[in-house]
């Protein structure tokens, strides 16, 4: 029998998304298709996994597996859906502080651990669905939540800087604004064997109105992929936030788990015996 | 109106082969009625029900000349290109409405000025078409399609008096969503 060529609309479920008007979030969700198109995996050897908010909803607009999991915990769920059946290929879909706050712990791993799945963290650098406070990747001086009126004061968090530096081994950045080279991103971290994150400046245009300005900020990046860590770490220093492209491919494997795991529960609780 | 070559670059790639403009063709088509389809979901979902039947109409003309661009390819191998391959001189395909421009409290009259705009960067993207490529056949499609997307724009132009401009505070909400106390 002929394989039938499925689109990008076969991969959009029936559920309508309830993302404000404007969000950058529904041209995000067009490239995961697009890119899931490219790809042409049929839809059951597909899972997508989210955690809790705005764009932790995507699962519920693909037509592929999915779960729409607890706050921060999407990418320990993945890694057990991908462990446990390798045969799909495994997405994670989420904000920034779902994963850089509430999961950045789970984030740190699943960079060291190279789980292979492609994770797309959608970054507006606000908590959206509780209305508008900042989140890890909000500037210092940012002033308009009535909980931080004079800024948080605190750094933000460099979410590649920090993959690199834990271990991950494909790292890029997108937009949303340029939902095609967005899909090409997403694509190549499909086929990278490994963990693979896409950071995706995503403007929240209602909380963070002045991000529409993002669309004439946003640039390609200077250069090519690289495989040194140096180089990555100091192009990400030299572009910043606003540059997008593949920034690092590394050459680990991805993680493959060893043994069988078959050591008796009384031989392990010998260990911890006190 | 004449476009010099210099004028085209901004508007239109060089495309001559016939598979490959009619490729950018049908997902110039295809993807404006997706994006009307989009908004118009997005309207729904928020209650705006005024604007929703227009950006429905609008997606169906954009599959009624998806279908016709279709019927025109099938004389041509039209060759199958991956969302990045294609050759816009924006991120998007020119008669994609930017998803940024709309808002919750758009009107009729605000989905007719995106609609013209698209209609005016599509007329563009033909003309520039025309203007660049070598290829005669692609000369000859992309001008029948320009003249084609003028008289969209010439349409809109007529429908946009029938919509008053909303005020200048259109998009003011008593109870607005942007409440963070």
């Amino acid at each position: 029998m002929e394989a039938v060529q499925l689109t990008a609309k076969d991969y959009k479920s029936a559920v309508k998304p309830i993302w404000c008007p404007g969000c950058g979030d529904y041209s995000v969700l067009a490239a995961i298709t697009n890119a899931l198109a490219e790809h042409g995996r049929p839809l059951h050897d597909v899972a997508v996994i989210s955690g809790i908010g705005c764009s932790s909803r995507i699962p519920a607009y693909t037509s592929v597996y999915g779960f729409h999991g607890v706050h921060g915990r999407s990418l320990a769920l993945a890694s057990g859906v991908k462990l446990a059946r390798p045969d799909l290929t495994v997405l994670v879909a989420g904000g920034d502080g779902d994963g850089l706050s509430i999961g950045g712990n789970h984030f740190l791993h699943a960079c060291r651990r190279n789980v292979d799945m492609t994770y797309v963290i959608m970054d507006n650098q606000v908590y959206g669905m509780t209305k508008g406070q900042a989140s890890p990747t909000t500037d210092a001086d940012w002033t308009q939540s009535k909980l931080t009126p004079e800024g948080t004061g605190v750094n933000p968090v460099q979410p590649l800087t920090l993959a690199l530096a834990a271990g991950a081994q494909f790292i890029a950045r997108g937009f949303s604004g340029n939902p095609r080279g967005l899909a090409k991103l997403i694509y190549e971290g499909i086929n990278h064997p490994g963990f693979s994150i896409i950071q995706v400046m995503s403007p929240c245009i209602t909380y963070r109105p002045e991000q529409r300005d993002w669309k004439s900020m946003m640039k390609d990046s200077a250069y090519e992929a690289t495989d040194n860590l140096a180089e990555a770490n100091r192009r990400l220093l030299e572009e910043g936030d606003f540059s997008t492209g593949v920034i690092y491919k590394g050459p680990k494997p991805a993680f493959n788990p060893i043994g069988s795991g078959n050591t008796p529960i009384a031989e392990i609780e010998k260990e911890f015996a006190l | 109106m004449s476009m010099t070559p210099e004028e085209a670059q901004n508007h239109a790639p060089k495309l001559d082969d016939v598979g490959e403009f009619l490729a950018h063709s049908l997902a110039l088509e295809n993807e404006a009625a997706e994006r009307y389809d989009e908004l118009a979901d997005s309207m729904e979902v928020h209650n705006n029900h005024d604007v929703v039947a227009l950006f429905r109409k609008l997606a169906e003309f954009s599959r009624m000349h998806a279908q016709e661009v279709k019927e025109i390819a099938a004389k041509y191998e039209v060759p199958h290109l991956k969302p990045w391959e294609f050759q816009w001189v924006d991120p998007e395909g020119p008669e994609s409405g930017a998803i940024e421009n709309s808002h919750y409290k758009m009107t009729n009259w605000h989905v007719l000025q995106l609609a013209l705009h698209n209609e005016e960067r599509g007329q563009k993207f033909y003309a520039g078409c025309a203007v660049l490529s070598d290829n005669a056949d692609v000369k000859k499609l992309a001008q029948e399609f320009a003249e084609e997307e003028s008289e969209h724009v010439d349409t809109l132009k007529e429908w946009i008096p029938r919509y008053p401009k909303p005020k200048e505070n259109w998009d003011e909400d008593m109870d607005p969503p942007a409440v963070n106390e």
